[in-house]
């Protein structure tokens, strides 16, 4: 049971969001493969495009396939709505473009993935859209860096690739203080490991792309709506209090409540910013989400082999997971990840980036390449790939060293996984060697 | 729009368009625990085809202030506040589960009021189970799970939504959930003038009514029709929270009984 649906996750990760349609009971839901939706009438145009009915216009603002894992995933979460794009990182864009204007400022945990650091420090910049980082579960760094003019406190739900857990009932308190809306990047935490907007988030964000979809076959991102955010009583958001001039004046929170934020979502940053979920994306992350329950039972067992089994190999110098106690955050991983805090892991190996490197060419099983959650086991190396554009400085500030070899465990048999890794840390363990023998 | 009612601030929401007095008024009125937004897919539509429009969030719910009204005679008299507070002599009133009772004591209290008279998901009496009543007292969050667990038909649990995207169950939980929902549901459960009220109303009525509706069962609706000898919509494949699960069939039976009536 979420906040949204009274059925049970498994139940809502297959059925919810459709019912075998009237016309041909299909039941798969099917791929509406459209660009757009024929009008009854003008008058019906008309009523759609001034928001006085719901539908369909353009597959650019909505489409009925994708429609359906909105709905599917907003369940999942609880949320009150959730609104897909065609990628994570547009996925941020669209909350960030959404909620600030040139002049706001968001507070960031500092720990987070490069891409999205570097829209933050950068991209936003050029709008005017200032960042402070802070580490996120130092209550009184996040408490202070909050301004008059902060439009949200950002985090992920489990850092990347640094594996701190957010304290998100800290934050949210803190946040909820100043009147500001603490948005989450889920993505490490799908649905079912952790009750994100229950914990404290109000608005949260996956790429869909990962365990979602587990497939690794389509690139997508969502938005959910927690629904459970005050707009009007926080006074920091007169883009959803006040008229929307566009659509005649429409007031999103006072039209639409726990729904403004999604409304306002659809109606303006879908139309502008443009960046859709194809239809037949959709379909594919759907095929992956029906199953994500199950899968995510074999990632964390997986991981947690893993974890036990990389702990006691000589040529590892250290292995980091939430659930370790070694974890900075590990109380808060128990706490709010009570049947394990996820697939990823990261761990250093002798040898340095020499050693990493040669750790990674000799891997047969585990492929090497710059995404996560999927059902295959991944690894790469941060260092050199998707935190290459940060400085030293910034590296060690979202807890990267260059030894780090950052690990997403897939679904294979946990022994298939371990003789890979097992052959490649030998590799290491001989690059290590020679170096050992030519500083001596 | 916000406006003074016995000198407490009501908000009313106008369809997105300026109340304007002068043009044919509808009036919505939402059941117990919900609020305005409730009507957001009828109020608009009204607002931009030469009607004015008026949703209010009853007393002490939502965005309007003051304390929740302790009867449906008491939400009765407000109505006829709130109408004379607006500059309404009459308006086309429709009224969702308790709504409808509001509106009920409204056509007693003041029967020149009533232009035509929509009842949507309900009857001339609610009685209301006391455990229910006794939940909402003690956590209005649980109660109103409850409630959308019985009040919504099967699309809405399978998470089929009339808005893209959208989840009216986690929107439910958030509006009931902080609205004075004991207040309602006892009004409801004490309410018995019901019967007496429907044969007081000359007004053409209309009844939209669900087939799946577990709050106000569909036959307790269909007398209500009958008696009024009413229009008659039934939507068989929804629950009792029509205006949220099945708002564009809603709409629909709306707008033909109540340009109908106007053109009459």
């Amino acid at each position: 049971m979420s906040r949204s649906s009274f059925y049970h996750p498994d139940t809502i990760a297959l059925h919810s969001g459709y019912m075998p349609e009237s016309d041909h009971g299909s039941r798969a839901v099917p791929i509406y493969q459209t660009t757009s939706y024929v009008f009854d009438s003008v008058a019906e145009a008309s009523s759609l495009f001034n928001v006085e009915q719901g539908g369909h216009i353009y597959s650019r603002i909505s489409n009925p396939t994708v429609a359906v894992l909105e709905q599917r995933i907003a369940a999942l979460e609880g949320g009150s709505g959730a609104i897909c794009t065609a990628s994570g990182m547009s996925a941020l864009f669209t909350t960030f473009i959404t909620l600030c204007s040139a002049g706001d400022h968001i507070v960031s945990s500092g720990q987070i993935y490069g891409s999205t650091a570097t829209l933050l420090r950068h991209t936003l910049k050029r709008f005017g859209i200032e960042t402070s980082f802070v580490s996120i579960n130092d209550a009184a760094a996040l408490d202070q860096a909050i301004q008059e003019n902060t439009k949200m406190v950002f985090c992920e739900s489990i850092g990347n690739p640094g594996l701190e857990v957010a304290d998100l009932p800290q934050i949210s308190d803190i946040a909820k203080k100043h009147g500001v809306p603490v948005v989450i990047d889920a993505t490490f935490a799908p649905p079912g490991l952790c009750k994100t907007i229950e914990s404290g988030a109000n608005v949260v964000v996956h790429s869909v792309t990962k365990w979602m979809g587990g497939h690794g076959a389509a690139v997508g991102g969502v938005i959910v709506d927690g629904g459970n955010f005050d707009w009007q009583a926080s006074g920091r958001f007169p883009e959803l209090t006040e008229p929307y001039e566009p659509f005649h004046g429409i007031k999103f929170w006072e039209e639409f409540g726990p729904n403004a934020l999604a409304m306002k979502i659809r109606a303006e940053s879908m139309r502008d910013l443009g960046a859709c979920m194809s239809p037949n994306n959709a379909f594919l992350l759907l095929q992956g989400i029906e199953t994500l329950n199950m899968r995510m039972k074999q990632h964390i067992a997986n991981a947690q082999s893993m974890v036990e089994w990389l702990q006691v190999q000589d040529s590892v110098t250290w292995v980091n997971h939430p659930d370790l106690e070694s974890n900075p955050s590990n109380t808060v991983a128990k706490s709010l990840f009570p049947n394990g805090a996820g697939s990823m892991l990261c761990f250093g190996v002798v040898g340095g980036r020499a050693g990493g490197a040669a750790f990674i060419n000799a891997l047969q099983l585990a492929s090497n390449l710059a995404n996560v959650g999927d059902s295959r086991t991944l690894v790469l190396h941060p260092g050199s790939t998707t935190h290459s554009r940060l400085s030293p400085e910034a590296m060690l500030a979202a807890g990267i060293s260059e030894d780090l070899i950052r690990v997403s465990v897939g679904i294979e048999n946990i022994k298939d996984i371990q003789s890979d890794f097992s052959k490649a840390l030998r590799a290491a363990q001989k690059v290590a060697d020679k170096l050992a023998e030519a500083s001596s | 729009m916000k406006l003074m009612v016995n000198g407490v601030e009501t908000h009313l929401a106008t369809g997105g368009k300026e109340f304007d007095a002068s043009l044919p008024t509808v009036l919505f009125l939402h059941g117990s625990g919900l609020d305005h937004r409730g009507w957001a897919l009828q109020t608009r539509w009204f607002a931009y085809n030469g009607f004015g429009v008026l949703a209010p969030d009853f007393p002490g719910h939502s965005l309007s202030q003051g304390e929740p009204c302790s009867t449906i005679e008491q939400s009765g008299q407000w109505l006829v506040d709130l109408l004379g507070a607006a500059g309404v002599e009459h308006a086309h009133v429709v009224g969702h589960s308790q709504g409808f009772l509001s509106a009920l004591e409204l056509s007693r209290l003041k029967p020149g009021a009533i232009k035509s008279l929509t009842g949507i998901g309900t009857a001339a009496a609610i009685p209301v189970n006391p455990m229910l009543i006794d939940t909402a007292k003690k956590s209005a969050v649980k109660a109103a799970e409850m409630m959308l667990q019985w009040g919504f038909g099967e699309q809405m649990h399978m998470g089929v939504s009339p808005t893209p995207g959208m989840q009216p169950i986690a929107v439910g939980r958030q509006i009931m959930g902080a609205n004075p929902l004991a207040s309602d549901l006892q009004s409801c459960a004490d309410y018995s003038a019901g019967d007496d009220a429907l044969s007081h109303i000359s007004a053409p009525t209309n009844m939209i009514l669900a087939g799946q509706d577990k709050m106000t069962p569909l036959k307790a609706g269909l007398v209500v029709a009958e008696k009024l000898n009413a229009e008659l919509t039934v939507l068989k494949e929804f629950g009792h929270m029509l205006p949220i699960e099945a708002p564009k069939q809603v709409l629909v039976a709306l707008r033909e009984f109540i340009v109908s009536v106007e053109s009459t």
